[in-house]
This record gives structure tokens, C-alpha cells and sequence, in this order.
């Protein structure tokens, strides 16, 4: 595609979108935009409307109010469906293919509906199925059917690529190939909308992550920023006999003593707090019986938020 | 070009990947239609008859042309929502047409195998002559599936799961067969009740596709009933086209 149409606009606009199963909000009015070229994240429980807002966004569910735009187009108009699905690639929760199905085949044939000459060999090798093209779908591990699902989503070499809990059921190796894929994609410029719940993977893949609850944005920003805002502050925790903090460690931060530990909260750098807090206690000769920092993680951040762990969901 | 090559792609794939699910029944799908021309000849007659199996082999593969369009293409589409196939494939590019044309081609191929079969043992056992224009059948026998698929995709595109769809095609397909001059001749009826039965579009194509077949009749002579069944089809298509859900 030419420059021109890639710099015109966002990739994707999500505008107070609202989708309503019978008494059910699955998504209660949620707005977000996407750049061109960004990697951006759905992070939530399962049920928290995830699935449902990325199903808006490639014309599997009509949003009962609200608007969508991918690529400037709006997938609800069947006009503009059609121009958009060979821009698009898709990674569903659940890819189902025919069982009968070998590897090679069904690369062969998604390539014919793209109009793209077929690269079975090497698609099957980049999601590491490799020697396996003549595999059946029914042969086949379910992290295995995901990863052929990720090639079929990324051999026509869309400009958007969607991805719904693209690692859920994957062991560590798929998870690494998902993850190197993801990377190549953000080194061709390419524009990635994700879904987990997998705080690791948000942290690690995001340049933009929203928090998703009962169907509702409650926190959009990087990673790093929201351990920042909600992460809440580092702790030290420090049992020595005969241990007490002198001013200068006063001066760190708020000191509390629960039976024979102390905690020092401070919202300076821990790893200097532990270092002053160590030297203080060889300084007065107290015995170190037991030590332990905590920086914020994206997981306090999370559960700060939410009120709630992301544990696996209902 | 590239929408060539989908179809002929897609269609390949269609065979390898539903022949391979169907091996096991394939040798029933076959033999199926060879069993009940054995059975229904000796019962219809009082020895082995080259009338009644002149009457039943086009009656036999025309009910077989009703079957595979509900149950070959209506229960299977309905399977492959609920199985989440479709969904995948509404997001390509591929047009929606291609799909179902494909489908068709499978299918058609299918009934032609089982009618050379039938015809086959027909000759060799009854003595049955198919007369006809090859290429006047080779067409009767393609609108009639289209006719069915089409109205059996209305089945998969209203029935909410595979369950439902394979209630309908069973209280459609079975009875159909039999007051449709597929096995029973309707002449056998009142006049009133075979009167109406002819407006059936079964009865219709059975009836085109035994006159052209073996009875020798010319493709012209059945050009009302070959309108009727252009209609139904078109029917068949747009109320599908209207009603389809890939989700």
C-alpha cells in the first residue's frame, strides 16, 4: 500500500461501543483509537467483554450502538466489508478448521481466497509446523490448530491483524513463536489489536494496554505507566535482630513493624532503599534473619484498578 | 482469474477434505441406492421386472438429489456454524457465491457417480435403457441439486443448531421420497391427491429427470416444469442469500 493511505489516520477507531446479548451488556461503551503501526492490548478477565469488542471490529458481531472504524471503513456496511477483509488477518479464540484438513492444504487454499501465491512451506515453519504439512487438523494438539491459525492469519500479509487470547492453550513454545511473530510484525510497521489475559504477555507485546471490566475501558496507558499510576508503591521488608531504622532511613519513606519484621514503603528506587537499609543494619551489627523487596508489578497495577486478580476467569 | 482459481481450489479441497470424512460411509452412500433398486423391483412386481426398474432408477437417484440438498448441504452447513468453520471463512475475501457453488460441485459429482452406478446395475440386473440425451440428463440432473441445495441451504441457515437442521431434512426428506413418484408411482393415487402432488417441486424434477432419462422425452417438451424449477432455485437462492448467517 502507498504511503498516503498509511498515514491517513488511526488503523482502528472504536467509538462508545455498546453490544447487548438479550439483558446482557457485553460491552458497555467503550471508546478507544488505535495508531498506525502500534501494538495494542485488551487486557481482562475472561467475560470481561474482550472477545465481544474485537468480534465488533471485524464484522462478526453488530454492535447494538456505537461505531467502528478499521482502516476508515466501517465493517458493519457490506461495502466496506469487503474492501477491508483481504487488509485484514484474523486469529480467532477458537479457529475451527475441517478435521479431515492437512496443514499444507488449508495454507493453499486461504491462499487462494487472499489471491496470493501459496507459501505453505514457510508459513508452517515460521509457527513452527515445519515437516508437517501433510498433519490433519484432527492429528493435530489444540496449541498446534493455534498456531496454524496464526499463519493462516498472517500469510497475506495484512495491514491489521487481529488476535483473540492468541496463546490461550499454548505451551511455552508456541507462546515464543507468537511472541517472535508478534515482534517481526512490529518491525514491518504493521498494526496488532490483541486480547489476553495474560498480564506477561500484555507487558511484554503492548505499546498501549486497556484494562477491560464488565465491559467498560477503567485504564488505558503503557505498561510502564500504569504500573506507575496504580502500581502503588515499592516495598522493603527487613527482620534483624536488634534492627531499628535511624533517620536517614526514616527519610526513605513510612516505616511500620509488625512482629519482629519491618516494612519500609517508599515510592523512592527499592533497589537503593535495600542497599541503605543492608548497610545500616551491618553498621549496627544486626543479624539479617530474613530480606525482600517488591516493586510494583503490572499485576498490583491490575488488581489496583480492577479490585479483583485476573486469576483464569469465571 | 483468481476467483477461477478459488473455485477450483476450493472444490479440490471440498473433495479430499468431505471424501475423506465420508470414507467409511461412502460405500453406504453407494450402495444405499443399489439396495433399495434391488429391493423395491422384487417387491413391486411379482419377479424381477424391467418396468418397475426403469420407473425406480431415476426415481432412486432423484431422491438421492433431495437428500443430498438437505441433508448433504443443509445439516452440514448448519454443522459447520456451530463448529465455528463458517465464521472463519466469512472473513476471507473469498465471494460468498464461491462457496456454495463449490458445494454444488461436490455434490453433483457425488450423484453422478451414484447414478452411473445405479444405471449400471440397472442394465445388468433389469434391463433398464437410459435413452435420453446424456447431455439433456447431465443438465436435469444439475438444476434439479441446485434446486435443493439451494432450498436445503435455507434449512442450514435457519435452523439454530445441527439438531435442528436434521429434524427438518428427516420430515422433509423421507416423506418427500415417497409421494414424489420417487418410489411409488402417484398414479396410484386419487386423482385430487397425485393432482397435487405434481405441484410438489420434487415431484417436478423426478418427473423431468425420469422423462428425460428413460422414457426418451426431449428437454423442450418438459419446458414449464424446467421454468418452475429455475424459479424455485432462484427462490431457494435469494431467500437463502437473505437469511444465511455465517456467525
Amino acid at each position: 500500500m502507498s504511503e498516503n493511505q498509511a498515514s491517513a489516520g488511526p488503523a482502528i477507531v472504536v467509538e462508545r461501543l455498546v453490544k447487548r446479548y438479550g439483558d446482557v451488556e457485553a460491552v458497555a461503551g467503550l471508546s478507544f483509537s488505535v495508531p498506525r503501526g502500534a501494538i495494542f492490548g485488551l487486557l481482562g478477565r475472561n467475560g470481561a467483554g474482550k472477545t465481544t469488542t474485537l468480534e465488533c471490529c471485524i464484522g462478526l458481531s453488530k454492535p447494538t450502538s456505537g461505531s467502528v472504524r478499521i482502516l476508515g471503513l466501517d465493517p458493519t456496511s457490506a461495502r466496506d466489508f469487503a474492501a477491508l477483509r483481504p487488509r485484514i488477518g484474523v486469529q480467532l479464540q477458537s479457529t475451527s478448521l475441517p478435521e479431515k484438513a492437512a496443514v499444507g492444504e488449508v495454507l493453499e487454499l486461504y491462499a487462494a481466497y487472499y489471491g496470493i501465491t501459496p507459501r505453505a512451506a514457510e508459513m508452517a515453519s515460521r509457527v513452527g509446523l515445519e515437516g508437517k504439512l501433510d498433519r490433519q487438523i484432527v492429528q493435530m494438539s489444540g496449541g498446534e490448530q493455534q498456531r496454524l491459525a496464526l499463519a493462516l492469519a498472517l500469510q497475506h500479509d495484512p495491514e491489521v491483524v487481529f488476535l483473540d487470547e492468541p496463546t490461550a492453550g499454548m505451551d511455552a513454545f508456541g507462546r515464543r513463536i507468537l511472541w517472535a511473530e508478534v515482534e517481526a510484525l512490529r518491525a514491518a510497521g504493521k498494526t496488532i489489536i490483541l486480547t489476553t489475559h495474560y498480564i506477561e504477555e500484555a507487558e511484554r507485546l503492548c505499546d498501549t494496554l486497556c484494562v477491560v471490566q464488565r465491559g467498560r475501558i477503567i485504564a488505558e496507558d503503557t505498561p510502564e505507566n500504569l504500573v506507575t499510576r496504580y502500581g502503588g508503591d515499592a516495598t522493603v521488608c527487613i527482620t534483624a535482630d536488634g534492627f531499628s531504622p535511624d533517620d536517614a532511613l526514616r527519610g526513605l519513606g513510612t516505616w511500620a513493624k509488625a512482629k519482629d519484621e519491618w516494612q519500609l514503603v517508599t515510592h523512592g528506587e527499592p533497589g537503593l532503599a535495600l542497599a541503605a537499609v543492608v548497610t545500616h543494619a551491618n553498621a549496627i551489627s544486626a543479624t539479617v534473619r530474613s530480606l525482600d523487596m517488591h516493586r510494583p508489578t503490572l499485576e498490583d497495577a491490575f488488581i489496583a484498578v480492577t479490585g479483583e486478580t485476573i486469576g483464569e476467569g469465571e | 482469474m483468481n476467483v477461477l482459481r478459488m473455485f477450483a481450489v476450493q472444490t479440490r479441497m471440498n473433495f479430499l477434505w468431505y471424501f475423506r470424512r465420508d470414507g467409511e460411509m461412502m460405500f453406504w452412500t453407494l450402495a444405499m441406492p443399489v439396495f433399495f433398486l434391488v429391493l423395491f423391483s422384487f417387491a413391486f412386481s411379482q419377479g424381477p421386472s424391467g418396468r418397475s426398474a426403469t420407473f425406480l432408477v431415476p426415481g432412486i437417484i432423484g431422491a438421492q438429489v433431495l437428500s443430498s440438498g438437505f441433508w448433504g448441504v443443509g445439516v452440514m452447513l448448519a454443522t459447520f456454524r456451530e463448529k465455528h468453520l463458517l465464521r472463519r471463512v466469512y472473513l476471507t475475501p473469498m465471494p460468498r457465491w464461491i462457496f456454495f457453488a463449490s458445494l454444488v460441485a461436490y455434490r453433483v459429482t457425488l450423484l453422478a457417480v451414484q447414478a452411473i452406478i445405479l444405471v449400471t446395475v440397472g442394465s445388468l440386473l433389469f434391463h433398464v435403457r437410459i435413452t435420453g440425451n446424456p447431455v439433456a440428463v447431465l443438465i436435469v440432473l444439475l438444476l434439479g441439486t441446485a434446486t435443493f441445495v439451494s432450498l436445503g441451504t435455507i434449512i442450514g441457515a435457519l435452523a439454530k443448531t445441527t439438531e435442528s437442521a436434521n429434524n427438518i431434512a428427516s420430515i422433509l426428506t423421507v416423506p418427500l421420497a415417497f409421494i414424489s413418484d420417487a418410489y411409488i408411482p402417484i398414479d396410484r393415487f386419487p386423482h385430487a391427491v397425485s393432482s397435487a402432488l405434481r405441484l410438489l417441486p420434487s415431484t417436478q424434477f423426478i418427473d423431468m429427470f425420469r422423462g428425460v432419462s428413460v422414457d426418451g422425452a426431449s428437454l423442450a417438451s418438459y419446458g414449464v416444469w424446467f421454468a418452475v424449477l429455475v424459479a424455485w432455485t432462484i427462490f431457494g437462492t435469494v431467500v437463502s442469500a437473505r437469511t444465511f448467517r455465517w456467525v
